[in-house]
């Protein structure tokens, strides 16, 4: 819990004229000699106030009574000036100092608040300052590359993606990698998903175990500390702020398609190859009926489906103000955004409140609270089920026109018979999208409060109280068009309610020892602070599940939602589900303290040690104990620095550090039966018990060990500061979900085996490039370089992992295995295709014969290799290809990713650039792998297979085929001849096991370049504004993801679309695709 | 003094409440899952364990369709109709399946999920403080279930035998195991511990007209009679041919143990014993009956025919089967069945004209949904049937775009009892008794139907008997995933599947008879008609009418007005011995000595590094 900033005053005593009525200044920033924006200025003792403009200018009007005033101007971060005025007609620089003295901003740090100056711990941070110029409702979004050592990955482009974010590569193999989120103290799962951009005052995250080690459970991930806006001193002025914006977004990138005569020509050549002409018959299987194609409209579904211009409004209300004994803020936002897709918008009303109040000299409260309320609707493109559930594939593999007679609205229901195979089943993407109906319901309630009793001058206490209850309600209703209605609803539409209400209570309570109160020689030098604490974390997941089937025909999502009993089976073979419900608790129990020792300003040591008993182990291996040690040497300090006088700051960290983690679901370490099993005795399903895993009563803590050494300094006056950090983190008795025999009856047993480390370097450097009074240019940039390796895996040394995106029977796609990273992609090395001269060419009977030597990759691909085949590469030294001659075909992790921020502002102009990257992560392109292959006849293919292996040249003649087993073709020159420049291979028409053979192709390069934002604003003059009886207007414009440059082909390289395990990241498959927005937007003061 | 010690008891009783409070605060109660000692409390819980352990026969990955209708494939009765070369079930049918082939590993890994859950029910029933100290109810119905576990368990196994030879096994359940990386167990081994385990499950099952007395409704649980019905199966398998490893005393032969008559008596035994209790189980009247208006009409058969069998139900992947959606005729309409079991020409001919097990096992025509339009096929898209969408009532499903019907896979009927105790005993006699000619003619007997007079004369000679046998066993159970594990353990797959070719081959031409084992069987293929002409007009599948003979030259014979003609015998039939097509490849990749066994799944393997691939896989 961050307290409130120091007030201390500095007075800067200024003799002022008595007759003018009006106050011109300027707010600057002492430290940088920079204007600074958004100081409060106010009148004690009136209500009259104002806010300075970008450049730190201002206007007041003092009353005309011709009584001495104090001016009482505040910014956060800053130290409060009072200044006492009676009125001036000339223009002043008020100077406003950093909080407390050079650097002495405070960060809450392990359940006490530290001098930023102080902190030795190795951490990233982020302020409402620098986040302001972002109009996206995301916070999570928002952080992308702007925090040293913190990857933040964008699951997809749907206004509600899910957005990972890992700190130092992430230890955990198996088990969920996110950082512990502590929001004003209290611990909050997802904390970043949930509160709105404008309420968050500041965000630090730490990163090495020292800082982390005292959150003992969970910290071994990091811990994002967010603390939201409080109110201030403002010398009981109301500041009442509005901010609002409103744009639009486009589709950022389309995906090439087929021309309708491409479309014609590859479904004859597909029906002379394969000998099946269900593709082709319906439209007339004659090479002259193809040829009228070329002259067929095109009719491109992504346009009709995933390009609608997408409106978005966001606006909040911010109102904030205090007094020395009471500060208050309150705010209150709304932010709709429609989705690019159709019938996809999200809808988030959010509400936060914060009190402190200080009820005696020794007692100190606050109050905390905030309300969420969240709707989704659509069912977006991605699920993470197999590739039958997921939508992207019904709009690109939709043939790329409008048949006579048809219209963009049509069902074609042989159409959709043809298109079976692949459970694909093609159906136009607009009626599909319109069956399949899914609206969520999300309501967050935060409520937390604290007490801060002062019992002596040393010693004080803090109670935290916090409770959090997230429920969430998923309503799914799907029509008799769509493949669940199909395959388990009878064709008859289905519903189903999913309701989960997770609830946390956190209580902490701390005791803080600090000998700063003491007077004499001992306290000169020494610095103590001692803190003890204790604190309980419940949780309670409580969820039901409910579903229907075989609603009457022509039921709508709306009255079958409402009445979940109307469906009723067709026929008695048919049985409703049954219900399912949850409910699991959990606890945990820890003690923790820490030392805080300085001497002579010069070293620093923290020592802290925590003690944690969770309820998801057994009594035996409950309890984990995770000590840190810290120490720094503040060098700028020392006698011999002294001349280096452009030196600021110069501080030399290292740490030394335990952290636990315990994200494993409950009652793993006993047997535990569940009802998941039924039995269909006499037609009748009945409930049967079965275990639920394999328990592992050994279960214990996961533990990393994390060292680092860093280096902070700040030079030139403060107006350069750089902070570089080396680390290497060791995992150990990592939590795996590891494969066991399956002759056990189980595909897996979590354990602790095996261990992960991550190594890295992060570097952080801001700066003011040129600062004078008009022009201001700073700049801040970050950039993150870390390995991963998994140094042991137990009794094992590797194991294979599916991403599931085409189904089970799919080959596995990932490889787990020690010396590589986590995330490695697994499969065949393709390459390219079969040439003519890989054969012998017997011209008499036209027979090709492998040479020999060339492999053969017949048992991948189920086709006997012709002229044009596909063609993998042979590893283990034999020429038939097999799984034997998969290896290792891409790493999910980039080698070093960042980002770089800068601010441009002039006279009342501000500009704001922001560039990410990331650089040698893979991603596979798995839309492009399925969606170029033959499998369904009638889909259609992406644009780039025009350049592929033709088999029918420009008569229509085939001139490859295969005749009892042998191929037998056209001349190789005539086959080269009509393939000069194929880039690809003829497509695959097998099975998905075949045709969706993990390997080399599908893996691209994902490394990029995004001009995440650009935002241009305006102020208005203070005087104009004064006018208008405002105190601040700004107008701005933004473009969101302005640009990428990548080498990536797919929509977009920022992808991961199978996240059920931190083992299978980097799938691009049928994400929601990204868009582009353009945004307007106003900040008013009143 | 005393104030202070007062404040001490104070401090430390508050310390222990906390301490006690911890201890409870750090273990809340599991609400949503059980452990053992509420499972194992009471009979209902335990009965629903035991119902867990059911679970794994059912579904996809069990006798839903992989196992019942992609393992047995190919025979010398039926195709698997799938490509070579699709790594999924083509190959498995065709053999040609490597380790990777994705339809093994689910399967596989049901078959030990059954196997740990009856594990779990097998320990800790018998623990149970009501086996030993319930009401006398309470303690039959407590046995019952136990013995249901351990036949379960046997049946798992045996299936895992039956098609991958030496598997790792284990006995408790897995949380019990010190190692659970467990190398092959020799399969002459596992099948003596399930022999055992079933003489003990004898004597805690009870009859099936002994449950009502339990208060046990009737149903497709396991009763005594699917006990000794399985004991004897597992017996014979055990005395039978199979597949060994390299590493075996034996080598890489098909192999089968000197004292394979201990296990024939066993086998023998067992049918004996279940032939004395005509009340519990016996032949039912009819065999188109058993099928058309028990099995695919979702109805228990009075007889007890069906011994053993999986109940489907539920309509989805984990509970139900895919029977008459994979299998059974073509319903003429888009998206409603896969028609995958393909029936040779020759296994079509193999009946006698007057056996009307043929038409019920076969069938030689689609429908409409509306059953209106029918149309005949040739022998070369015959089709299994005794799993027919058309024949599915109770309810009907004939215009269901689903894929599960809710149809019960046999694992074991009388009928299997009565030609076990046939071979056993010619086996045993070298030659066949009077009583194993009895139980053989009364299986064919009940085939034939009304032409019960017409099955002929039965040899008694031990050769010609066995070779009666392996004959009617194929009439008998064809389509019932039975007819590939038969020939392994006579070892005659590789020759059984060499002369189906060859008699194909034969067809084909028009030209030849029946060869090898069925060369006694005098059907002239020149005599077989080159088409046939039939009439639509009738409004039920089976009441096609044919105007000219199956079985005789069409003699110039012309359509009349309104009839179809449909090419009959031609060079086609042959063409499912070639290697390219989806209904084609038959037993194409067959190696004797290697293709008896399927491959341990990749993910296995990998998951055990103490699991060895053999029989040159």
């Amino acid at each position: 819990m961050k307290k409130m900033p120091f007030l201390i005053g500095l007075l800067l005593l200024i003799h002022l004229g008595l007759h003018a009525q009006t106050v011109k200044g300027r707010v600057i920033d002492d430290s940088t000699n920079i204007g600074l924006s958004d100081a409060s200025i106010a009148i004690s003792g009136t209500p009259r106030g104002t806010t300075s403009s970008p450049d730190g200018s201002f206007t007041i009007t003092l009353p005309t009574d011709g009584k001495k005033h104090n001016l009482l101007i505040s910014h956060s971060g800053f130290e409060t000036l009072t200044v006492a005025v009676t009125s001036t007609t000339e223009a002043l620089s008020f100077r406003l100092k950093r909080t407390g003295k050079a650097l002495e901003d405070v960060v809450v740090i392990g359940y006490q608040t530290v001098r930023r100056r102080d902190v030795l711990a190795s951490v990233s941070s982020v302020s409402s300052r620098q986040l302001k110029d972002i109009p996206l409702n995301s916070a999570e979004e928002s952080l992308a590359g702007r925090l040293a050592g913190v990857q933040v990955t964008g699951s997809e482009g749907s206004p509600n993606a899910q957005v990972l974010i890992r700190v130092r590569g992430g230890g955990s193999i198996t088990q969920d990698n996110s950082p512990l989120y502590i929001v004003d103290g209290i611990q909050l799962d997802n904390a970043l998903s949930t509160i709105s951009i404008q309420d968050i005052e500041s965000i630090d995250v730490l990163k090495d175990a020292a800082s982390t080690s005292i959150y003992g459970a969970r910290g071994a991930n990091g811990v994002v500390i967010i603390t939201t806006k409080g109110g201030r001193n403002t010398g009981g002025r109301t500041i009442i702020t509005y901010n609002g914006f409103v744009g639009f977004s486009k589709l950022e990138k389309q995906l090439p398609v087929q021309s309708p005569y491409d479309y014609m020509y590859y479904q004859f050549e597909r029906a002379k190859q394969t000998g099946d002409s269900s593709g082709i018959t319906p439209y007339g299987y004659k090479w002259d009926t193809v040829q009228k194609y070329k002259n067929v409209n095109p009719y491109n579904w992504q346009n009709k489906v995933l390009n609608r211009t997408a409106f978005q409004q966001t606006h909040n209300v911010s109102v904030t103000g205090g007094n020395e004994q009471t500060q208050y803020n309150l705010s209150v936002s709304d932010a709709r955004q429609d989705g690019i897709m159709l019938g996809s918008d999200y809808d988030r009303k959010l509400l936060a409140f914060r009190f402190d109040h200080n009820a005696s000299a020794n007692l100190k409260i606050g109050f905390n609270a905030r309300y969420n309320n969240t709707i989704i609707d659509g069912a977006g493109t991605s699920s993470t089920g197999s590739s039958a559930l997921n939508f992207l594939r019904q709009v690109l593999r939709y043939r790329p026109f409008i048949v006579p007679g048809q219209t963009d609205a049509s069902f074609d229901q042989n159409y959709y018979a043809e298109t079976n195979a692949n459970s694909l089943s093609l159906v136009n993407p607009v009626l599909l999208n319109n069956a399949t109906y899914r609206k969520s319901f999300n309501n967050i309630i935060d409520l937390n409060a604290y007490a801060n009793y002062t019992f002596t001058k040393y010693l004080s206490f803090r109670s935290t109280f916090g409770y959090d209850n997230n429920s969430l309600r998923t309503d799914a209703f799907d029509d008799t068009l769509t493949n669940n209605s199909k395959n388990n609803g009878a064709s008859l539409p289905i519903a189903d309610i999913n309701t989960m209400v997770n609830s946390t209570i956190d209580n902490t309570n701390v005791f803080t020892f600090n000998n700063s109160a003491m007077s004499g020689r001992f306290k000169e030098k020494n610095n103590i602070t001692l803190i003890v604490g204790e604190e309980t974390y419940q949780t309670h997941a409580k969820g039901g599940y409910v579903e229907t089937r075989y609603f009457p025909l022509g039921t709508t999502s709306t009255a079958a939602l409402g009445n979940m009993n109307l469906g009723t089976p067709p026929n008695s073979s048919l049985i409703e589900p049954k219900p399912t419900t949850t409910d699991v608790s959990t606890s945990l129990l820890s003690f923790f303290t820490r030392l805080t020792y300085g001497y002579d300003r010069k070293y620093l040591a923290y020592l802290s040690f925590r003690a944690d008993g969770s309820s998801l182990f057994s009594s035996e291996n409950r309890w984990g104990y995770f000590p840190a040690a810290t120490a720094a040497w503040r060098i700028s300090e020392e006698n011999f620095m002294s001349k280096l006088t452009w030196v600021n700051d110069l501080k030399l960290r290292l740490s030394y550090g335990a952290a636990g983690n315990n994200r494993i679901s409950p009652y793993l370490y006993s047997p535990q039966f569940n009802t998941n099993t039924q039995y269909g005795l006499n037609e009748q399903l009945v409930t049967g018990f079965a275990p639920a895993s394999l328990s592992n009563p050994n279960l214990k803590w996961e533990t990393t060990v994390s060292r680092n050494i860093g280096l902070d300094g700040t030079l030139f006056n403060n107006r350069f500061g750089f902070t570089v950090d080396l680390y290497s983190n060791k995992t150990h008795d990592l939590l795996v979900n590891t494969p066991i025999p399956t002759s056990a009856g189980y595909t897996s047993q979590l354990q602790n085996v095996g261990s992960t480390t991550n190594k890295g370097i992060e570097v952080q450097l801001t700066g003011s490039i040129i600062q004078n009074r008009s022009f201001n240019w700073t700049a801040n940039f970050n950039i993150s370089f870390n390995q991963n390796k998994i140094t042991s895996l137990g009794q094992q040394k590797s194991y294979l992992q599916n991403s599931g995106w085409a189904g089970s029977s799919n080959p596995a796609d990932y490889i787990v295995q020690v010396g590589q990273p986590v995330g490695s992609m697994y499969g065949l090395l393709t390459d390219g295709y079969y040439k003519t001269s890989d054969f012998n060419y017997n011209p008499a009977t036209r027979v090709y014969t492998l040479k020999a030597g060339q492999p053969n990759d017949a048992s991948i691909t189920a086709s006997t290799p012709m002229p044009g085949s596909l063609k993998y590469k042979g590893l283990n030294g034999d020429t038939v290809i097999t799984a034997a001659d998969r290896t290792v075909i891409g790493h999910a992790q980039p080698k070093f990713f960042g980002g770089l921020g800068q601010q441009f502002s002039y006279k009342g102009f501000d500009l704001s650039i922001f560039i990410n990257f990331q650089y040698g992560n893979k991603v596979y392109n798995y839309n492009k792998l399925e969606f170029s292959s033959g499998y369904t006849p009638g889909a259609s293919l992406l644009g780039i297979m025009k350049d592929r292996w033709h088999t029918v040249d420009n008569n229509g003649n085939n001139l490859e085929s295969l005749v009892n087993g042998q191929v037998v073709g056209a001349s190789p020159d005539s086959l080269n001849a009509l393939n000069k420049g194929a880039k690809y291979w003829i497509p695959l028409v097998g099975s998905s096991a075949t045709s969706f053979t993990p390997q080399s192709w599908a893996v691209e390069d994902a490394s990029f370049i995004r001009i995440n934002n650009i935002t241009l604003g305006y102020s208005l003059p203070a005087s104009l504004v004064k006018k208008m009886k405002l105190s601040r207007f700004r107008i701005y414009g933004t473009v969101n993801n302005v640009a990428v440059i990548t080498g990536y082909s797919g929509y977009d390289p920022e992808v991961n679309t199978r996240r059920d395990t931190p083992v299978t990241p980097g799938v691009d498959y049928s994400a929601y695709p990204r868009s582009r927005s353009f945004i307007a937007g106003v900040n008013v003061t009143f | 003094m005393q104030n202070k010690t007062f404040k001490l008891t104070i401090l430390v009783s508050l310390l222990l409440l906390v301490a006690g409070a911890c201890k409870k605060y750090l273990q809340p109660a599991a609400v949503s899952s059980f452990s053992p000692d509420y499972v194992f409390s009471n009979v209902p819980n335990a009965q629903k364990a035991v119902l867990g352990a059911y679970q794994d026969l059912a579904g996809d990955n069990g006798y839903g369709i992989r196992i019942s209708m992609y393992f047995p494939y190919d025979n010398d009765e039926m195709i698997g109709i799938h490509q070579i070369g699709d790594n999924d079930r083509g190959d498995i049918a065709h053999y040609n399946a490597n380790a990777g082939n994705g339809q093994l590993n689910n399967p596989w890994s049901q078959l030990y999920q059954g196997i740990e859950r009856a594990n779990v029910c097998i320990y800790y029933i018998p623990r149970m403080d009501l086996y030993s100290k319930g009401t006398d109810q309470q303690v039959k119905e407590l046995k019952r279930l136990y013995g249901e576990s351990l036949t379960l368990r046997a049946q798992y196994y045996f299936e895992l035998i039956r098609n991958w030879g030496d598997v790792p096994a284990q006995f408790v359940p897995a949380a019990m195991m010190d190692n659970l990386f467990q190398a092959k167990t020799d399969r002459d081994t596992i099948y003596n511990h399930l022999l055992n385990d079933l003489q003990l499950a004898e004597s805690l099952v009870p009859w099936r007209t002994d449950i009502a007395a339990l208060g046990d409704l009737p149903d497709e649980r396991i009763t005594l009679g699917a006990v000794k019905g399985l004991r004897a199966r597992i017996a014979l398998n055990r005395g039978g041919y199979s597949l060994r490893r390299a590493s075996s005393s034996y080598g890489q032969v098909m192999a089968r143990p000197a004292d394979y008559l201990t296990y024939y008596k066993i086998a023998h035994d067992e049918c004996s014993d279940l032939m004395a209790r005509r009340d519990e189980h016996t032949l039912n009247a009819s065999f188109q009956g058993l099928f058309k208006d028990n099995i695919d009409a979702h109805t228990l058969d009075k007889a007890g025919e069906v011994m053993f069998q999986v109940a489907m139900a539920g309509g989805a992947g984990s509970y139900d089967s895919k029977l008459g959606y994979y299998d059974g005729v073509k319903v003429n309409a888009s998206q409603t069945g896969n028609s995958a079991i393909g029936v040779l020409a020759t296994y079509y001919y193999l009946f006698d004209s007057t056996d009307a097990r043929r038409d019920v096992t076969c069938a030689a025509y689609e429908v409409n949904k509306d059953l209106t339009t029918l149309a005949l096929h040739p022998p070369t898209t015959l089709v299994e049937a005794k799993f027919r969408r058309d024949w599915i009532s109770n309810p009907s499903q004939m215009t269901s775009s689903a894929q599960y019907y809710g149809i019960n896979w046999p694992i074991l009927r009388f009928s299997d009892i009565l030609l076990m105790y046939a071979e056993t005993d010619n086996e045993l006699n070298g030659g066949a008794s009077a009583t194993a000619v009895s139980a053989f003619e009364e299986v064919r007997k009940r085939g034939y139907g009304s032409h019960a007079s017409a099955i002929g004369v039965t040899p008694t000679d031990h050769d010609g008997f066995f070779r009666a046998i392996v004959k009617e066993r194929s009439l008998e159970f064809g389509g019932e995933g039975m007819r590939k594990f038969d020939l392994i353990r006579w070892n005659l797959l590789g020759q059984r599947l060499t002369e189906a070719k060859a008699d194909l081959t034969a067809m084909s031409k028009r030209n030849g008879t029946f060869s090898g084992i069925y060369a006694n069987n005098t059907l002239d293929f020149s005599k077989l008609p080159d088409s046939l002409i039939y009439s639509k007009a009738s409004t039920t599948p089976t009441g096609l009418i044919l105007r000219n003979s199956l079985y005789a030259p069409r003699n110039g014979l012309l359509p009349a007005t309104g009839d179809s003609m449909v090419v009959w015998t031609s060079k086609k039939i042959a063409d499912v011995l070639m290697s390219s097509g989806s209904s084609n490849g038959y037993a194409f990749y067959f190696k004797a000595n290697h293709s008896e066994l399927l491959p341990i799944p990749q993910s296995a393997l990998d998951a055990n590094y103490n699991l060895k691939q053999d029989y040159g896989y």
